[in-house]
């Protein structure tokens, strides 16, 4: 698909950092830093024992301009664990919920397999683990950051085009880049509130 | 990496179990309806109705809970209320409404299988089982008004959250519409009274063609109504999904040159809708036009109610499929 981004995308104001409300994790993407390698999706699926044939993190490819001046444009995605998450308001059981920084998580006791969240992600981050019964996806590395490491893909991403932070904290590096840059999200209509910011190149 | 759905997540179980709580919901609603009209004219569409509708709800709830990942769980769907989530509610609607189907379905038994169901108060009840009745003619009379008055509108909020538990989705522009749910719920009503009609038109000996002739009329009559409110419906659901944003117009490329074209256009608007309406036209219009009775026919009375039923059923599977390929559409191409 041509695309051409400058201009076409509605670019969002940035967040600005607010520490009195504690933590907000989030990523800050450069998509012109992206080679479209995919080492975090082997990171990923080595680090959550992802089963075959799913994938929690992928990459988006966008073509740029127009004939004869076109270009590739990679846009490395997982679950964007959005302030206003659909797959948590109709999750039926109360199985998936967003915990105080953020994370929108699944408790697995509780969730019975019906796939409707999955239904109601508009960014197909969520696939349906047939093994457990369950349905299952990105944790932004939830049991890395407890112990205070940053998730595998970010830490894994060779070109340094994943950024990972506290939003909240001015002194992070994704808040210093959020104040730098022009930055979009994917489907602002949708009234999400994803915590996924790519940087305009 | 290209990411996107490559599995219909939701299949046949869940197109089956949406179709057969249509299907109760109207069956249902019919019976609480001909309970009310009529002074006792239409008592047999009643029964009919009542002893019927839960039936096709009990074989969806198997389907449902068969399709879980999970299915021994699915007790969790019962152990909290969930505001936001139309599954829920929906859970607990259903329910409640299969306990009011089931409770009315004992109501209308005929009385020697309602008196085969006791409740021995006492010992004396244990010993002579055959002579004790609990529920007297007046109770029963009464029941089936009270059960029919609280059940109806039970019955319309079923069908209804059949058509919101796709609907009330943004993420997926082809169902996110207010009007499923209106659409659902009409074809609900619409296939409800199709299976009654189907089933007046067995029943009895065929060689008497006014065997339930003026309940036929009354189903006919009311399915007339029903296809043309679905009408009312689609004709605005393909405006409005054209002229919204970019997502939901494309959205409707599913249907209009679309793997699910021949489905929608031929199936479920021809076949489910148009020829049934043009059968039951024929069977009415003497009425209409006061020229003279309806022309009862037992033949086309079965295949309209045939007709509407299998339009009824593409219908959910069109829109349960299509609705899982459509998405918000990324940027606009120059």
């Amino acid at each position: 698909m041509t695309t051409n981004l400058k201009g076409m995308l509605t670019h969002i104001e940035p967040p600005k950092p607010n520490p009195q409300a504690g933590r907000r994790w989030a990523f800050v993407i450069e998509p012109d830093r992206c080679i479209d390698c995919e080492a975090c999706m082997v990171a990923c699926s080595v680090e959550n024992q992802v089963p075959v044939g799913h994938h929690r993190n992928w990459i988006a490819h966008r073509e740029k301009g127009k004939f004869p001046y076109l270009s590739l444009h990679f846009e490395p995605e997982n679950c964007h664990h959005c302030s206003n998450p659909p797959c948590e308001m109709v999750c039926p059981t109360g199985a998936t919920f967003r915990r105080e920084d953020g994370l929108v998580l699944i408790n697995y006791d509780d969730c019975i397999g019906c796939r409707y969240c999955m239904m109601a992600c508009p960014y197909d981050a969520r696939y349906f683990d047939e093994d457990r019964g369950v349905v299952d996806k990105c944790t932004f590395c939830v049991h890395r950051l407890d112990a205070g490491q940053p998730p595998a893909c970010v830490e894994t991403c060779i070109g340094g085009a994943r950024h990972f932070g506290d939003i909240n904290d001015p002194e992070s590096e994704v808040a210093k880049l959020l104040a730098r840059h022009e930055v979009y999200v994917r489907y602002a209509e949708a009234g999400t509130g994803p915590a996924i910011f790519y940087i305009m190149d | 990496m290209e990411h996107g759905h490559t599995v219909f997540e939701w299949g046949l179980l869940v197109v089956i179990y949406l179709y057969t709580a249509g299907i109760s919901a109207g069956m249902f609603a019919t019976s609480a309806f001909a309970t009310y009209v009529g002074g006792g004219r239409y008592r047999r569409i009643a029964r009919l109705g009542a002893l019927l509708a839960p039936w096709p709800l009990a074989l969806g709830l198997g389907m449902l809970v068969l399709d879980l990942g999970r299915p021994l769980y699915f007790w969790k769907l019962f152990v909290t209320i969930q505001p936001t989530s139309p599954m829920s509610i929906g859970s607990w609607l259903l329910s409640l409404f299969m306990l009011v189907a089931m409770i009315n379905l004992i109501l209308w038994l005929p009385r020697p299988w309602r008196n085969l169901i006791k409740f021995p108060h006492s010992r004396a009840d244990v010993r002579d089982r055959l002579r004790w009745q609990p529920l007297t003619a007046r109770m029963v009379r009464m029941g089936r008004g009270v059960v029919a008055a609280i059940g109806f509108p039970l019955s319309l909020g079923v069908a209804m959250y059949t058509g919101i538990l796709l609907g009330a989705i943004p993420g997926r522009p082809f169902w996110n519409t207010p009007m499923l749910a209106q659409l659902f719920l009409f074809s609900a009503m619409s296939t409800g009274v199709a299976a009654l009609l189907l089933v007046a038109a067995l029943w009895g000996r065929i060689s008497d063609p006014h065997e339930l002739a003026h309940e036929r009329h009354m189903l006919v009559s009311m399915d007339v109504v029903l296809i043309l409110m679905e009408f009312f419906i689609i004709i605005p659901f393909f405006l409005h999904q054209a002229l919204n944003t970019r997502s939901s117009a494309e959205s409707l490329n599913l249907v209009m040159g679309g793997p699910y074209t021949a489905l929608l256009w031929g199936g479920v608007i021809s076949l489910g809708l148009l020829l049934p309406l043009l059968i039951e036209g024929y069977e009415l219009y003497p009425v209409a036009l006061k020229e003279g009775a309806v022309k009862y026919n037992r033949l086309l009375g079965g295949l309209s109610g045939l007709l509407v039923l299998i339009g009824g059923f593409l219908l959910r599977y069109v829109f349960v499929y299509a609705g899982q390929l459509s998405h918000f559409l990324p940027v606009l191409p120059r």
